[in-house]
């Protein structure tokens, strides 16, 4: 395979040229990816806010954020501005403690959860070897957050909307976390890099999309149902629970909120992005391409080239899927609670089970094709 | 010592001190609530030793299952049936409590002395580390499979279980028996029809 | 290692017994769901053939040459065939008593006999595993069970107070039971197969840490409650009392059954080093049990607190037979559970059926039933008197056995104080059955008074019926038939290695026990 860019590698060893231990040179660089990326996750969510806005719009045959700087692109910046210095309440008999750490609670695993999420070979934070399941794990605490929240602000509506939020949360994460087992056993890891690697080699066609039809469909409902994103946006339902556990939260503490719904849709999409869609992958393979061209894979200006490349793929897919999220949004109409819970345990889980045996079935009867 | 052992150190100190300390909010406290949300705390320092020592995979599970299962479930329960009723204090409480403290505080002591006092026999095998997983598959697949296989039987009964206790009641319409024999367990004003025998 | 090298090392043909309760436990599961409710009609007996079907599959590896199975996981020696089948066959009847009992409560039956079915399959894999794990698994699978079984009638408080009690105690004495198997674990530098720890202690230096003593404590702990001996017994009279009577019985011989089979291999092959420590122990326990199971059911009013009470006493009989470590111990002991299995029972089923026809349990209300209901008056007063040690019945004999291996090995101390408690049992029993059968019959009680005819013919009587004729036949004439049984006892201690292997160091231990029992304790 083609090692491509290895940024940490060229640091460490221009740092250790002047004369730092490697040790040293390595606490420098450890920052420094950590830091990208929970910018870069921030601006994400401040273009998916933008987007949001606009594709409403668009599909209410508005026109949407218009004066607030070129297509109504600092809009963003001018929520968050609002959000930041607007007054900070904690309401008098809430629980003050917990009404502060809920928020954080829900925030804080989503962006750790970003450690995992590769742009190309060596662009991403960690590769760890439990990959996939790190996510698994820490979307699992978000629930206490929400239940935290739900708590403290002491409020009937917010522990009634804390309280669907946990029980949604916990139901779609088993259909969720079965739909990923089920491509984990196709590419014999969990590493979020080794799965973008068994896609390769065959361009589209080998994406994992079309191996498990069932697979993605799942995992993109269960994930929708995570991020608490319309038809399954019961915790907030206005029309029942006012804003659900968010009721009692303003200023910061509810942009915490707001900005962790946004980030975790954008980290399903880049993950949906990996599990299913080749990740940085082009749809035509670029060591093709270059084969063609008869240009060698080690020539330095193409491996800049397929590092952007992988990028603006990677990124490309997610803000696809994230499109489609906004679609939905305004094309499907809210399930009852019951119709929710119904759906992730009495049809989703059941399905997922079955995606799982027959793709055990499959990789045992064609190990070629599903991955040996 | 370099820079990377520094670290496991304080990671250490931090992480034990700050289990030790939840640890005991959840016994102490008064609140319910936070007691719960202190043990999901615990769970967290415990993963986080797992980190330590290499296991990443633990540690990973653990926060999987811990805090997003149980802690969630245990919050739940509470939440749900949290009737905030004061309760009357118990006269001449504190002596129950330092008689638990006292026991609390030996069976630590002794504990802490055996810990110390045996020679603890280290595994020689390498650490699996990021093999971890692999090992673990393999164990359930050769010589711990009976009870991995027996553990599924005992998750069916757990779910059938959880049915039965949580499930709205059926009551038979009519049991034309009902006159003839009757049980404790079986509450009259529930039984459907108005049949009614030995009073 | 590759699928089919990994198969055949597995020998899985030993579990066969337990395969087949698992899938007639489908089976009921499944057809229950499938068919709804009328499937009340078949399952039950679905459910009786398949644990007699497990005791047949045992019966034909008797003779098994290689008992060890799944990679030492499981040990299918004689010890363990005798305890599967007496925890399959007490399964099989309390499934008989069980049925009219349930339908009565209102509550389903196919749910209750699965999980029912569920607690005998972790009984019996309880009975021969041979590796931490798998008994910690297998325990949980029987406790869990065991919880939700007491809970079952939800709408009665008394059955929710007694599933509470039951599930907070048993997770707290689960919990202790895990750590001392964990120190075991780490003592032994990683071995969770019972018969390499002790090697592995005594290679490691390890044998004279306090570790290894705690580890035996904690864990007695564990089994202690599961066969509910003096001073672990407190969770024993209110599950007895408020649980449905069916899961009673089934826990009084079941579930006591398995916690002694736990006891003899976890002690014997896992604990040598310390055999002085444990005889100790044990003998402290089983004193206190006898003593104080047998003196405070004199005081009870309530016929399945006395019961509950008089198991705690049972309990600590049995416990010499395992405490003086001889092979006429181990067998006695083995004859005394099988006897003891029809007694019980027998004594259950006649507490469901009179349950069943008046709707209590106190034992003033049996006043002069003699004069309603012949039948069950005698089944109920031969099962007490039984259980009292009256000859020529079963309960005599095993009395007679276990007090004789307990005297020829020198433990005169806790045969004296069985002798006497058994008389104090045989007053309490007496009791009732004099209250049953002397009292005129202006003397009777209100409910006796009121007693309905005997219908057998309602559905699930019969069964009832035959459970009942079934261990009053069992109980009279095990006795005096009692060849096979015997025979059966000592064929399974003789064909069990480890019990013969542990047989000369228990001999010696045995000498130290006495010793110590009769003049000061050994420093623990």
């Amino acid at each position: 395979m083609n090692p491509g860019i290895d940024l940490q590698g060229s640091f460490i060893q221009i740092l250790t040229d002047f004369g730092l231990s490697a040790g040293a040179a390595k606490v420098l660089w450890l920052p420094l990816p950590m830091l990208l990326m929970l910018i870069s996750a921030t601006v994400g969510v401040l273009v998916t806010t933008w987007l949001e806005r606009k594709i409403s719009a668009a599909a209410q045959q508005r026109i949407g954020p218009e004066f607030a700087g070129p297509l109504g692109t600092l809009i963003p910046v001018a929520d968050g501005l609002k959000l930041l210095v607007k007054e900070d309440i904690i309401p008098a008999k809430a629980d003050p403690w917990l009404f502060t750490l809920g928020p954080t609670l829900v925030v804080v695993p989503v962006f750790l959860s970003y450690l995992i999420v590769p742009f190309g070979q060596n662009l991403l934070v960690t590769d760890l070897s439990i990959g996939i399941f790190l996510w698994i794990a820490l979307s699992s605490i978000a629930p206490i957050g929400l239940l935290m929240s739900g708590y403290a602000s002491n409020n009937k509506y917010a522990l009634l909307g804390g309280l669907r939020a946990a029980a949604q949360s916990i139901s779609y994460e088993l259909p969720l976390a079965l739909s990923v087992l089920a491509v984990v056993m196709m590419s014999n890891s969990l590493s979020t890099v080794d799965i973008v690697n068994q896609q390769a080699g065959y361009g589209i066609l080998g994406w994992n999309v079309w191996r498990q039809p069932l697979g993605f469909l799942i995992f993109w409902i269960a994930a929708l149902a995570e991020c608490e994103r319309l038809p399954f946006d019961l915790p907030e339902a206005e029309e029942e629970l006012v804003a659900g556990y968010q009721t009692e939260y303003a200023g910061m503490k509810f942009a915490l909120f707001y900005l962790g719904s946004y980030v975790n849709l954008v980290l399903s999409a880049l993950l949906f992005a990996v599990l299913y869609l080749g990740g940085w992958s082009f749809p035509i393979p670029v060591e093709a391409i270059a084969a063609w061209l008869n240009i060698s894979e080690t020539t330095p200006w193409l491996q800049v080239v397929t590092g952007t490349l992988g990028i603006v793929m990677t990124v490309f897919k997610a803000y696809l899927l994230v499109f489609l999220a906004i679609l939905l949004r305004w094309t499907v109409p809210r399930v009852r609670i019951d119709q929710l819970l119904d759906l992730g345990w009495k049809f989703l889980l059941p399905v997922s089970l079955v995606n799982l045996l027959l793709t055990a079935a499959l990789k045992l009867a064609f190990p070629v094709a599903f991955g040996g | 010592m370099n820079i990377a052992d520094g670290v496991q150190v304080v990671s250490f100190a931090v992480l034990a001190l700050m289990m030790l300390g939840a640890a005991l909010g959840v016994v102490l406290l008064n609140n319910i609530v936070y007691s719960a949300f202190l043990l999901g705390l615990v769970f967290i320092s415990i993963s986080g030793l797992y980190i330590l020592l290499n296991a990443g995979f633990v540690a990973a599970a653990q926060v999987l299952i811990y805090v997003g299962a149980v802690n969630v479930l245990i919050l739940f329960g509470i939440m749900l049936v949290n009737k905030r009723q004061p309760f009357a204090p118990v006269r001449s409480a504190w002596l129950s409590k330092v008689a638990t403290a006292v026991v609390c505080l030996g069976i630590f002591a002794l504990l802490g002395t055996m810990v110390l006092a045996t020679p603890w026999q280290l595994s020689t095998e390498a650490i699996a580390g990021d093999g971890a997983l692999v090992k673990i598959g393999l164990h359930f697949f050769s010589d711990f499979l009976l009870p991995f296989e027996l553990a599924s039987v005992l998750l069916l009964m757990a779910l059938i279980g959880a049915i039965v206790l949580a499930r709205r009641e059926y009551l038979p319409d009519e049991l034309e028996e009902e006159t003839v024999l009757t049980l404790p367990e079986r509450p009259r004003e529930l039984t459907s029809s108005g049949s009614r025998s030995n009073p | 290692m590759d699928f089919a090298t990994l198969a055949a090392q597995l020998n899985a043909g030993t579990i066969l017994p337990e395969g087949i309760v698992i899938t007639t436990l489908l089976v009921v599961l499944v057809g229950d769901l499938i068919v709804g409710r009328s499937s009340n009609r078949w399952t039950p007996y679905v459910a009786i053939a398949g644990l007699l079907g497990a005791i047949v599959a045992l019966y034909y590896q008797w003779d098994l040459s290689d008992p060890i199975s799944f990679l030492g996981s499981f040990n299918s020696d004689a010890l363990s065939i005798v305890f599967r089948g007496i925890i399959a066959l007490s399964a099989a009847v309390t499934v008989l008593m069980s049925i009219r009992y349930v339908e009565q409560s209102g509550t389903s039956l196919a749910e209750f006999i699965v999980i029912l079915m569920t607690a005998t399959v972790g009984g019996m894999f309880l009975a021969g595993a041979d590796e931490l794990v798998t008994i910690y698994v297998a325990l949980e699978t029987l406790s869990i069970s065991s919880y939700l079984l007491t809970g079952y009638m939800k709408r009665d408080p008394r059955s929710n107070e007694a599933a509470l009690k039951y599930l907070l105690i048993g997770a707290a004495s689960s919990a202790i039971f895990l750590y001392g198997v964990s120190l075991l674990y780490g003592l032994s530098g990683g071995e969770t197969r019972l018969s390499v720890i002790t090697t592995n202690i005594a290679a490691n230096n390890v044998d004279q840490s306090i570790g290894v003593v705690i580890a035996l404590v904690f864990v007695i702990a564990g089994i202690a409650f599961k066969i509910a001996a003096v001073p672990f017994h407190q969770w024993t009279p209110d599950v007895y009392e408020g649980s449905p009577t069916p899961v009673v019985a089934f826990l009084s011989v079941g579930s006591k059954a398995a916690g002694f089979v736990l006891a003899v291999r976890l002690l014997v092959s896992a604990f040598p080093l310390v055999s002085e420590q444990w005889h100790f122990v044990l003998t402290a326990l089983a004193l206190l049990s006898m003593i104080l199971g047998n003196v405070v059911a004199l005081a009870q009013t309530s016929m399945k607190r006395l019961l509950a009470y008089s198991s705690i006493g049972q309990a600590g009989f049995v416990m010499i037979g395992l405490i003086i470590g001889t092979e006429a111990g181990y067998a006695s002991m083995i004859f005394y559970l099988l006897v003891y299995l029809f007694m019980n029972l027998g004594g259950f089923a006649c507490v469901i059926l009179f349950s069943l026809r008046t709707g209590t349990d106190e034992i003033s209300e049996y006043s002069g039933l003699y004069q309603k209901d012949p039948l069950l008056t005698l089944a109920l007063s031969i099962c007490l008197l039984s259980l009292g040690g009256i000859p020529p019945l079963a309960g005599f004999f095993g009395k007679l056995y276990l007090f004789w291996a307990g005297w020829q090995a020198g433990a005169y101390w806790l045969v004296l104080v069985g002798l006497m408690t058994s008389v104090v049992s045989i007053y309490y029993y007496i009791r009732v059955v004099k209250m049953m059968v002397v009292k005129e019959a202006d003397e009777m009680s209100e409910s006796v008074k009121n007693y309905p005819a005997s219908d057998w013919n309602l559905e699930g009587m019969r069964p009832l019926q035959v459970s009942l004729i079934v261990t009053l036949v069992a109980t009279s004439l095990a006795g005096i038939l009692s060849n096979p049984l015997f025979a059966l006892a000592n064929g399974s201690v003789e064909k069990t290695p480890l019990l013969q292997s542990s047989l000369n160091t228990a001999q010696t231990a045995l000498v130290d026990q006495s010793v110590a029992t009769s003049s000061t304790p050994a420093p623990l």
